[in-house]
């Protein structure tokens, strides 16, 4: 026989109907839990989502453009200085603007984020490449991305449709997404972009390095070699600034702590009732164990038994759930909220310790319970 | 067991009131003794000083050569490992087996042994209560004696020299009731279990070698 019989789980799972409830209990609360963490990290990968999406060692920004949703440009003739550099393969100058889109159906103009690059140096981690490359420059249109909200109309590849009242091609599509603040991303070629927008200057410059060119070193001599007005940071880094910039500059960081916590006091309060309740009655039971000779540390481990299988049903119940609302949450504004491993994994951590803590409270009821009362 | 000039009374705030008067008795190796008496006698309260279910609040009781008196709570759990109680209610586990009831109890015995073994162990002792059919039922599918029985094989079920027995056969019909006396008696005779009984089931009275009378707190008869 195992050392602790486990007792807990078998009158755990002995009325399954009853652990159903128990687990929906627990589940409450790590729904809230999921939610408010993948709102969260949702929203911070969506705010980060550009950095995340290049393909490139270095980025080159204006020194003032202190997060990704400004509008600071570079002097173009910085994508120059920083090419010059020696260890530097190449920097791929990136355009990036706001237009309107015209609605061919109603009409309305609304804003939409426009990017322009070289079409044979694609600055962006993007589904086929070569297809990509071909649309823009065949088409000397633009590229729509599928993720983008749908509130800029019905249209399809080889429709024209106004951009800041001048017509342009939809030549193909591509998948990018987006945020917060942005409803919808097109690509176009840096040529045609600087056609209709002569004074267009870079927003940064993607930097490439000689194979074997150490990273550091190579931002200490671009830094070297440029004016103090620039900013050279990696893909990583201006997405980690992104992100803190995001839960510095708005209260989203506290409101969904807020929410987390909320979540748990749910969760740890549903999970002591059902715990409190399996106890209650079963108290005699447990009167007899005592009066047998079990100790309280056998009773004790029974009951933190039976609250690690509800961390456990719970958790499980919860992701399923949590998945389901998700989806739905994700269809609807179109941002990347998902669970991902570190979010399953903090969720699986704060369930577990929710439900500890709860069969620890709990356990002060069980050890009211009087062998001396059973005669 | 030797219990000597036991006293205890039980505090509600200002309304003390004592239950236990000077009580003396020994119950030998191998003897069974039947306590009857009144309700509100104080039996109750005796069984459950002599089963270190209470701490003593006066004079003195002895369990297996141990001293109950100052006795802490981990001393009192060892005693209590020893004794086989038998309760008027069986306070089963809903979720668990007849065979799983006992091997739970048996894992109190320390003793390392294979499932196998622990499943002869309740087969043997089931059916000496002829509750072998039922060795993987749960309580839902037994009748109140058998689950009776199950509680009764339960305290057994690791040899306890004493068996301390709260109305054991109120729940059984006859041929059961006497089934369950003459295990016990066997287990005087043989094992020299010692038993000590509460009971007012007269059918059973002729079975236990002494009959002791307790009225307001003492013990006022032997016979």
């Amino acid at each position: 026989m195992p050392p602790q019989f486990g007792l807990g789980l078998r009158l755990l799972v002995y009325n399954r109907l009853r652990l159903l409830i128990a687990s929906a209990s627990v589940a409450m609360g790590v729904v809230v839990i999921f939610v408010e963490l993948g709102l969260l990290f949702g929203m911070l990968d969506a705010q980060a989502l550009i950095a995340n999406l290049v393909r490139g060692d270095l980025l080159v920004m204006n020194i003032a453009r202190i997060n990704l949703h400004r509008w600071d440009k570079l002097y173009p003739v910085r994508i120059d200085q920083a090419a010059a550099v020696p260890g530097v393969a190449r920097v791929t100058p990136v355009y990036e603007d706001h237009v309107g889109m015209q609605d061919p159906d109603d009409k309305r103009v609304r804003r939409i984020i426009l990017y322009a690059f070289p079409p044979d140096d694609i600055p962006f981690r993007l589904d086929d490449p070569a297809s990509i490359t071909h649309a823009l420059k065949v088409s000397h249109g633009f590229l729509y991305d599928r993720l983008s909200r749908p509130i800029f109309g019905k249209f399809q590849a080889g429709d024209d449709i106004k951009l800041d009242t001048v017509p342009a091609r939809v030549g193909g599509y591509v998948n990018i997404g987006v945020d917060i603040v942005n409803d919808g991303n097109i690509l176009i070629s840096k040529g045609d972009w600087l056609a209709r927008s002569p004074d267009a200057k870079p927003i940064m410059g993607v930097i490439h390095l000689k194979p074997g060119v150490p990273v550091e070193e190579a931002r200490r001599a671009i830094l070297a070699a440029l004016p103090a007005d620039v900013s050279v940071l990696t893909p990583a880094e201006t997405a980690r600034r992104e992100s803190m910039y995001t839960l510095r500059s708005a209260p989203v960081g506290i409101l969904f702590l807020v929410g987390m916590l909320a979540g748990l006091v749910i969760g740890t309060i549903n999970c002591y009732q059902v715990l409190y309740n399996e106890i209650s009655d079963r108290l005699p039971q447990f009167a007899t164990l005592k009066a047998m000779g079990f100790s309280n540390r056998f009773l004790r481990g029974v009951i933190l038994e039976q609250a690690v299988v509800l961390s456990l049903t719970g958790f499980v119940t919860g992701m399923i759930v949590s998945w389901l609302a998700d989806w739905y949450i994700a269809s609807q504004s179109m941002l990347p909220i998902r669970i991902t491993g570190p979010s399953g994994f903090i969720v699986c951590s704060l369930t577990f310790a929710m439900c500890m803590v709860a069969g620890l409270i709990a356990i002060r009821r069980v050890a009211v319970a009087d062998p001396a009362a059973l005669y | 067991m030797i219990a000597r000039q036991v006293n205890f009374a039980f505090d509600a705030g200002s309304a003390r009131k004592q239950v236990l008067f000077d009580i003396d008795f020994v119950l030998d190796r191998g003897e069974f003794v039947i306590l009857t008496g009144p309700s509100g006698a104080g039996k109750t309260t005796l069984m459950t000083l002599i089963g270190a279910l209470r701490s003593l609040q006066s004079g003195s009781i002895s369990v297996l050569d141990t001293e109950l008196a100052g006795l802490k709570a981990e001393g009192q759990r060892e005693i209590r490992r020893k004794i086989g109680f038998i309760f008027q209610d069986h306070n089963l586990f809903d979720a668990l087996t007849a065979f799983q009831t006992l091997s739970l109890a048996m894992t109190l015995a320390g003793r390392r042994q294979s499932r196998s073994e622990a499943r002869t162990l309740a087969v043997t002792l089931l059916s000496k209560l002829s509750m072998e059919p039922q060795i993987d039922s749960r309580p839902r599918q037994m009748s109140t004696g058998q689950k009776q029985r199950v509680a009764i094989a339960r305290a057994l079920i690791n040899e306890p020299p004493i068996i301390i027995a709260d109305e054991p056969t109120a729940a059984l019909d006859a041929d059961t009731a006497a089934l369950v006396i003459e295990l016990l008696r066997q287990l005087v005779g043989t094992a020299g279990t010692s038993v000590l009984m509460v009971t007012h089931d007269r059918r059973i009275f002729s079975a236990a070698n002494r009959i002791l009378t307790m009225v307001d707190g003492r013990i006022t008869a032997s016979r």
